[in-house]
This record gives C-alpha cells, sequence and structure tokens, in this order.
C-alpha cells in the first residue's frame, strides 16, 4: 500500500517536472473578494460627438476610451479553453534547397500536438501581385526570414524547445544580397532566370530633346535604406476549427476581405467556410496588409483540432514581415536660366527582396511620382524591381513615395542653390496648379501644391529667415 | 560648433490603388430611434478610421457622430472592403458610406414626404430632422419618420452600395494613363541644428501644412501628420536595417533606432483649405502622405546648416560627419 | 512558487513557475490583459507597470521579485464613476492611435505625475523616452499629460 502511494507521488512528481513546472497555472489561489477591473460604465460624451453637423467635429474615439483603460482586446488579450502556442522556424541560409525536414523528434517533445512543415500545405503560394511566396519554404528557402516548419505546443515555450528538435538538412546555393549585383547576367538568381521582377516605364515628350536644350543639368545618384514598419503589436493570429468544418480566424491583417480569398486559395477551400475577423489593429503602416502566418495557424489547428494563436515575437517581426523597399535613383534633370524644369530623366532601382508582395504598387506609384509636383514637358522614368536574398519588401506608408521625394526635392534644393533662386520659390515656379498634367498626362485637379507652399512659408515665417 | 538651418520640401500622393480596382462596400441601417450603424470590412488599424467613418455615416443621415455605432471587420458580417490600405479608406470606403446611406435616407424621404405634404425631392436631414427645403419651419424627427417608416409602412431604412476609383490603365510603352482619381499635396519646412564636429543632428521644429481635402475630422488629420513626420524624422536619421551576408544583425528595439518621446521636434499643423467635390463631403485622405516629404525636408535643412548634400538614408551622426570632413578637405584643396 | 501582491489595491496571488515575469502572471495568471507583450526585453515599453512606487518593464521583471510589493497596472486608473484625469486628456485629445503603447504610456505618465504633478515638456517627455509609439509622433501624448497634470493640480486645489 504504501508502495502503490509513493509511487503515485513519483509519478506526479514526474509529470510535474516534465511538463507542469513550465506550464502556468491558471488558477490564481486568491480570488480577488472585490472588483479586479473598475471602470465607468456612463460617461457623458463629448460635445464634438452629439454636435451636427457630424463632418469637420474633433469627434474623440470610443475605441481611445478603451485604450486608455486597456479593455482594448488584441489578438494577444484573447484566450479560448484548450488553446495551443504556435512557433515557426526559419531558415538557417539566405538562399537554400531544403533537401529534408524531420520533425519526428520535436513530435515527441513535451506539450507538442501538431507540427507542420510546406509540404502539407494545399496551395503553398501567395502574393498580392505574383503568388511567388510560400507559406513555409519548400522545397527552396529564398532568405532568412523565411519559416520552413512550424510546431503548436500547449505552452510557447515547449514550442520554442520543440523547434530546436527539428531536423532541416539544406543545400546552400549561391546568394545575392545587392541590387545591382542582382541586375547582373551571371548574378545568383533568386527566382527563374532573372532577378528583374517587375519594371514601369513613364515617358512623356522627349527627355533627350529637353536635356540637350537645358541651360543647366543636374545629376545625382540618391539612395534609401531597408526600413521596418515597427508596429508594436507583433503580427497576431487565433485560428480556430468547428464540426462543421467552418474555421474561424482572428487576425491583425488590415484587409480581410482579400485576406480571405488568400486564405481560401492556400487552404483550397470555400470562402464560405472560412470566418475570418480583423480585430482591433496594433499598428499596420502597410506591413499587415497580407496573409502571414494565418494559413499555418489554421493549418495547425485543423491537425490538432484545437483553437492555435500564433505570435510573432519582435524578431519575427522584423525577418519575416515586410519591410521598406531600398531605392537606388539616378537623377538627371535639366533647366532653363529661371530654374524651370525642362527635362527629368530618372531611373529607379528597387531592392525588392526575396518575393514581390506589394512590390508591383510600390513600382509603380514610386514611378509615377519620381518626377515630382511639378510642370515638366520631358520625362522618362524607367524603374527596375530586383529580387534580392533578404528580407521580402512590400508596403510601407507611401509606397516608394518617401524615397523618391527625398531624391527630388534634394534636387530641387541643389538647383535653387546653383542658380541662386529661393527654394520657396522655384517650386512655385515650377509646381502643380489646377489642371496641370501629371508625368501620365492625367490632367489634375483639386490642387492645393502652392497653397500648401505658402501656409507652411507662412507659418514658419521663411522669408524673415531668407533675408 | 552648432549650425542652424531650414530646408523645405514640398510632395504629391494619390488616392487609392494604381489603376487596380479597390473597391468598398457599406451597408447603412437606421433605427426606429433615429440612431444608426454602419457595417464596414475595413479594420480599424488606429488611425481612427472607424470614427471617420462614423462622421461621414452621420453626415448623410443628419445625425451626430456619436449616433452611428460602427460594426467592421468580419467576413461574415461586413460587406467587402479592399482594406487598410493606400490612404484610401476616407476617400473609398467614405464615397460608398455616403452613398448606402442615401440609400436608406431616400426610403425616409418617402415615408416622410406624405406626412409633410411634399415630395420626397423637396426634402434635406439636417440636427436629426427631415425637413423642407427652403421652409425649415415644416419638419419632423427622424426617429418619428424611421418608426412609420418601418413599423406602418413596412419600409425599414436600409442602404448598401460601393464606390471604385474611376481610373484609365496606363499605357505599356509610356505609362500615360489616369492610375488614380485624386491626389493630395503637402509641404513640409524643418528647422535644424547640425553639430559640425559630431554630425549630430538636432530637429528644432517642423512645420507641416497639408492638402486632405475636407479634413472630416481635423483632430484624427492632425495625429495623422504627427505621426507621419515622427516615422519621417526615424527614417531621415535613424533607421536602417543591417544586413551581413543575408542575416538581419539588428532585428530587435536595442539595436535598430527609431524616434522616442525625446528625438520629435516641436510640430506645427496647418491644413489648406480645399474640398475635392469627387470625395466625401470634400475629403481626400490623409495617411501615408503625411510621412512622405518629412526626410527631405530634413536633408534641405542639413544642407542649409552645413552645405552638405546627403545622397544616403540615414543621415546618421557618422555619416553626415563624414559628409561634412569630405567638404572641408575639398575646401581646403580649392584654398590651397 | 506562490508569489503575492497587491495589485491595485487588491490582495492577490499565484502559484507560478519560478521563471514567470511579473507581465506573464498579470496577464495570464491574474487576467489583467493590460499590460502588453511588445518585445520582451524592455526596450519597447508597453508592459509599463508601477512597483512599489517605480515604473518598471514587466516584462524584465520576475513575478518572484513583485512579492510582498504595491503594483498598479492600468486596469487600476480609473473608478466605477470616471476616469482619471490622464485616461479623460487621452481621450480628448486623441492621444492614441492604434493603443498598443497606450497602457503603458499611460502608467509612465501617472508615475511621472504623481512625483511630479507639474512637469515642464521636457520632463514629459524624458519620463516617456522608455514608452515607444509608433503611431503618434508623441506630440498629442505630451499635450494630454501637461494637461492631465493642471487638471490634478486643479483638483488638488479644490479639496
Amino acid at each position: 500500500m504504501a508502495t502503490r502511494v509513493k509511487d503515485v507521488q513519483t509519478n506526479v512528481e514526474d509529470l510535474v517536472t516534465a511538463r507542469e513546472t513550465r506550464a502556468p497555472s491558471r488558477q490564481p489561489l486568491a480570488v480577488p473578494i472585490d472588483q479586479p477591473v473598475t471602470f465607468p460604465l456612463e460617461l457623458p460624451e463629448s460635445e464634438a460627438r452629439l454636435r451636427t453637423p457630424a463632418v469637420g467635429q474633433r469627434a474623440t474615439r470610443p475605441d481611445g476610451r478603451l485604450h486608455g483603460l486597456g479593455q482594448t482586446q488584441y489578438i494577444d488579450d484573447i484566450t479560448f479553453p484548450h488553446m495551443l502556442h504556435a512557433k515557426i522556424l526559419r531558415s538557417e541560409y539566405a538562399h537554400a534547397r531544403i533537401v529534408s525536414i524531420d520533425t519526428s523528434e520535436a513530435e515527441k517533445m513535451p506539450g507538442v500536438i501538431a507540427t507542420l512543415t510546406g509540404a502539407e500545405v494545399p496551395e503553398n503560394s501567395f502574393g498580392p501581385t505574383y503568388q511567388d511566396q510560400p507559406i513555409l519554404a519548400y522545397p527552396i528557402a529564398r532568405h532568412r526570414g523565411d519559416g520552413v516548419a512550424a510546431v503548436a505546443a500547449t505552452t510557447e515555450q515547449f514550442a520554442l524547445d520543440a523547434l530546436e528538435k527539428i531536423k532541416v538538412e539544406y543545400e546552400p546555393l549561391p546568394a545575392v544580397y545587392d541590387p545591382l549585383e542582382a541586375l547582373e547576367e551571371d548574378s545568383p538568381k533568386v527566382h527563374g532566370d532573372t532577378n528583374i521582377y517587375t519594371s514601369k516605364v513613364i515617358k512623356k515628350g522627349d527627355v533627350e530633346a529637353g536635356l540637350a536644350a537645358s541651360e543647366h543639368v543636374f545629376e545625382r545618384r540618391f539612395s534609401t535604406q531597408m526600413v521596418e514598419h515597427v508596429p508594436l503589436e507583433p503580427h497576431a493570429t487565433i485560428a480556430s476549427w468547428d464540426g462543421n468544418g467552418r474555421v474561424s480566424i482572428w487576425s491583425s491583417l488590415g484587409r480581410i476581405t482579400l485576406g480571405r480569398e488568400d486564405l481560401a486559395r492556400t487552404l483550397q477551400m470555400p470562402q464560405s467556410r472560412i470566418r475570418l475577423i480583423g480585430t482591433v489593429v496594433g499598428g499596420n503602416f502597410g506591413g499587415k496588409n497580407e496573409i502571414t502566418n494565418e494559413p499555418i495557424v489554421a493549418l495547425l489547428s485543423k491537425k490538432s483540432r484545437r483553437p492555435v494563436k500564433a505570435i510573432y515575437s519582435r524578431g519575427d517581426e522584423f525577418v519575416s514581415s515586410t519591410i521598406r523597399h531600398p531605392f537606388i535613383m539616378d537623377y538627371t534633370t535639366g533647366v532653363d536660366s529661371e530654374g524651370r524644369i525642362l527635362a527629368r530623366k530618372i531611373r529607379l532601382v528597387l531592392d525588392g527582396g526575396a518575393y514581390c508582395s506589394w512590390t508591383g504598387t510600390t513600382i509603380g506609384k514610386g514611378s509615377i511620382l519620381a518626377p515630382g509636383p511639378y510642370n515638366i514637358d520631358n520625362v522618362l522614368v524607367e524603374a527596375y524591381a530586383v529580387y534580392t536574398n533578404k528580407t521580402t519588401t512590400g508596403a510601407m506608408r507611401g509606397f516608394g513615395a518617401p524615397q523618391v521625394c527625398f531624391a527630388y526635392e534634394s534636387q530641387m534644393d541643389d538647383i535653387a542653390d546653383a542658380l541662386g533662386i529661393d527654394p520657396l520659390e522655384i517650386r512655385l515656379r515650377n509646381g502643380f496648379s489646377e489642371n496641370s498634367l501629371s508625368p501620365t498626362g492625367q490632367s489634375l485637379q483639386s490642387v492645393a501644391l502652392k497653397e500648401s507652399l505658402t501656409q507652411a512659408a507662412d507659418r514658419f515665417r521663411w522669408k524673415e529667415w531668407q533675408a | 560648433m552648432k549650425k542652424r538651418g531650414r530646408g523645405m520640401a514640398c510632395m504629391w500622393y494619390p488616392i487609392g490603388f494604381t489603376v487596380a480596382a479597390n473597391p468598398s462596400a457599406a451597408t447603412v441601417k437606421v433605427n426606429t430611434d433615429g440612431t444608426a450603424t454602419l457595417l464596414t470590412g475595413t479594420v480599424e488599424t488606429g488611425q481612427g478610421a472607424l470614427t471617420v467613418l462614423a462622421q461621414i455615416a452621420a453626415e448623410t443621415l443628419g445625425l451626430a457622430t456619436d449616433d452611428v455605432h460602427v460594426v467592421s471587420g468580419d467576413t461574415d458580417v461586413t460587406p467587402m472592403d479592399t482594406g487598410a490600405i493606400a490612404s484610401r479608406t476616407t476617400y473609398v470606403t467614405g464615397n460608398a458610406i455616403v452613398r448606402a446611406a442615401e440609400k436608406a435616407r431616400d426610403i425616409l424621404f418617402e415615408a416622410a414626404a406624405p406626412l409633410l405634404n411634399v415630395k420626397p425631392e423637396q426634402l434635406e436631414v439636417r440636427d436629426r430632422r427631415i425637413q423642407v427645403l427652403g421652409f425649415p419651419a415644416r419638419s419632423i424627427a427622424i426617429d418619428k419618420v424611421v418608426h412609420h417608416s418601418e413599423t406602418v409602412l413596412g419600409n425599414p431604412a436600409i442602404g448598401s452600395a460601393s464606390y471604385n476609383p474611376p481610373t484609365v490603365d496606363m499605357d505599356p510603352e509610356t505609362g500615360q494613363g489616369k492610375p488614380f482619381n485624386t491626389y493630395v499635396y503637402a509641404t513640409q519646412i524643418a528647422d535644424v541644428e547640425v553639430d559640425d564636429e559630431t554630425g549630430e543632428v538636432e530637429i528644432l521644429k517642423i512645420v507641416a501644412v497639408h492638402d486632405c481635402g475636407t479634413p472630416i475630422n481635423p483632430m484624427l488629420v492632425e495625429g495623422q501628420i504627427q505621426g507621419g513626420i515622427s516615422m519621417g524624422v526615424g527614417f531621415a536619421l535613424q533607421e536602417e536595417i543591417l544586413f551581413e551576408e543575408g542575416r538581419q544583425i539588428n532585428p530587435n528595439l536595442t539595436n535598430y533606432i527609431m524616434p522616442t518621446s525625446l528625438d520629435m521636434p516641436e510640430i506645427e499643423v496647418g491644413l489648406v483649405d480645399n474640398y475635392d467635390p469627387t470625395g466625401p463631403f470634400g475629403a481626400k485622405g490623409a495617411g501615408e502622405p503625411t510621412a512622405v516629404p518629412t526626410a527631405a525636408c530634413i536633408m534641405n535643412a542639413i544642407y542649409d546648416a552645413v552645405g552638405v548634400r546627403i545622397t544616403a538614408l540615414p543621415a546618421t551622426a557618422e555619416r553626415v560627419l563624414a559628409a561634412i570632413n569630405e567638404k572641408r578637405a575639398e575646401d581646403q584643396a580649392v584654398a590651397a | 512558487m506562490l508569489v503575492e501582491l497587491t495589485v491595485n489595491g487588491e490582495s492577490r496571488s499565484a502559484n507560478v513557475p519560478p521563471e514567470t515575469t511579473l507581465l506573464k502572471m498579470l496577464r495570464e495568471h491574474l487576467d489583467l490583459t493590460g499590460a502588453k507583450l511588445g518585445c520582451d526585453v524592455g526596450d519597447c515599453g508597453t508592459c509599463t507597470v508601477i512597483v512599489d512606487g517605480v515604473s518598471v518593464n514587466s516584462c524584465l521583471m520576475l513575478a518572484g521579485r513583485a512579492d510582498g510589493c504595491d503594483v498598479t497596472t492600468i486596469e487600476g486608473l480609473a473608478t466605477a464613476d470616471e476616469l482619471h484625469p490622464l485616461q479623460q486628456k487621452f481621450e480628448e485629445h486623441g492621444a492614441l492611435q492604434c493603443g498598443f503603447c497606450g497602457p503603458g504610456m499611460l502608467i509612465s505618465a501617472k508615475n511621472l505625475l504623481d512625483n511630479n504633478p507639474d512637469p515642464s515638456v521636457f520632463e514629459v517627455r524624458d519620463a516617456l523616452a522608455g514608452n515607444l509609439c509608433r503611431c503618434t509622433g508623441y506630440t498629442k501624448i505630451i499635450e494630454a499629460v501637461i494637461e492631465a497634470g493642471e487638471m490634478m493640480g486643479q483638483e488638488q486645489a479644490n479639496v
């Protein structure tokens, strides 16, 4: 009898050491006797919310109140019974063929319920323009942020521990990191036989004739860096299936209609069987505009028949979410003696990272906007986006506009300085006004460029400083 | 020595997708107590879009912002929306909401016309009432009309509609076309101090004047501008993902430096008085463009302060100092 | 291990594994999800709470170290009748956008005003320097903190 009791205790201790010490106990010993959270239920609304007409009011935000109270439910604040936590293993190489992935040891780890590799994803590709990006890389990993396998376990720590037991055999491939090198014919190729995966031309008038007719020609190369969105809330997802074969997905995605289309495609399911819930997003800035780990979490949830949550670590956020395109920008601008722009020739090279993502939009907007908000009869913009074995570049606040604005506005001041013209004056002289023709020949309406220039100059007391 | 400099930059920026269709749909339901519910498939990503959209629905129905409850972001419930991207929500989703709310309003005008003894086209909404155009003394509270329409006439006040900005495709050879339906404009001016011994740049002030058409909620537009500038400041001076053989070497907020409260200058915001007839109540948008001219105006201010043209971002202290030293060497060579 | 602390004036305790951080204990054991996990290494400040009068990154502090301490989280600011002046002013100014930094930001601001009821703009900037915000440029946050300080001073004067 005594032995049996001891045995039982030993078993319990084993269990405790192996699993429970790391699995958090969900039961507080002391339940609060009063209210753990206190908040007012009925506050008077701000005047601005109650006033008509509604447009133009500095109306306060109901969600803003909840933010201040700490009541906003972001995805990491949501929990379901039996919920698992998923973690993703990322590629050890910037470019490699995956020879094999062995998850068997990971599956034996404590708390592990399910694993997933790219071979198990029904349609292992996605992307808003080209579907060139895998959900989990297989058989080729094209940058170090590519996921190669995922684990769902009863705690985040168990999932992380299990990742270390996944054996991936890689055959490293030559990689290319520099976008100008990637343009060269003999460079390593990221996809297919050329790294140039999208290009754009904007052509108006005769740029060579315009430059030839110019009094002064200014030439300069500008370049910009890779920048991360840094939403304070990292990407987050919860997926949960029900007995009707429907999956509900809580996602930090900023565009759910198209997100559901992408999910239906990757999971090979009817859209009507997918419910995608866009919760309050803790910062987007363009970085949460396409699916990332949603299909992985959905498939892990399907395999385990349990709700699965995945929260990116800050490191995941940097290496595997999209970032801002670095641009290399060659600007040649010809002006007359009064500083009027006669011609502008621009060549843009976008470091497109390992996958297309929103590059199509970035190169389009970047090219159209590149000549700046100026009346120029002769324009030529040639832009190329190239693959490199680096972090995927995608949408980020401005789709290439901050990059080209840095170049065209720096050069405007170069011109103003060389010709001894006030920077304000040279912009007013060349700037768009109502019915100006854009570089694509569009007649522009609702143009307020000069009003913004003069109001900003007045507020800044620009003329006093220049005097 | 610290040297002061000032620089400006202006910009243009489009609203919505480049040529590609990017529709939004919306449903507006007016309740029998005169409040309304708006269903939209967009997602609140922090900018305050749902409040702006509520204001647009409220304006169309003659209600106050607080009268409109917004349901968003659930594919089981809310209509199609291209989403919180491309500075399109106020303009595209807003236009869809105006059209949806107008349909609901037309149902109420049909119901109110016989009660007020006029034709439906003689009616307007204002201050939670439906009133006769040109004779506001004859009016009726909107809740009474909704109740009448729904419970007596059997015609609930619900409207659904969509909007897609009209564009013209771009010629593949020349890029000629009308890729966007409208654009916004802005100017930012920076006042900076550059330490010519360390290369360190301190931004003292930024004046930002933006066109967003009608500001539906000026407070939220200001918030977008101030936030956009902070992203622009990081892009200009601090932020850079560094790589070593394809591996990020600073994938954390310890070594990837972004602006803190100590890095941000005083910001003075101005809004241009503009009205775009194609937008909801004249509005265009404000999200992305706020971050566009910031780096450019700071680089021009650095040039004004110390005479060096920064051609590669970010303008870290090392990079600015290197440029200053290079210029000194050149100046000396010229002098010699 | 058993950790007993006072959270927002309530005695709370939980049996947690020794490596549990205070943030994890608050969020997962005490169901107080106001404080957020943004970076897990003390860079971003979304997890800020006040422990015995000092604002700390609760993602860096072990729960065991907070044993016996007095902890204030964002959930402890409002009463059943009204918002804390900071919450009121943040709402009025639209000082938060996505809101993820909010709980930590407000707690840092509260700790500042508790110790320095009439701070200068620089003192506010300095006190919030450990709380990153990507949306707002901090402008309206700083305005809201200054006004909340004035409002609290006013309330004090009226007592």
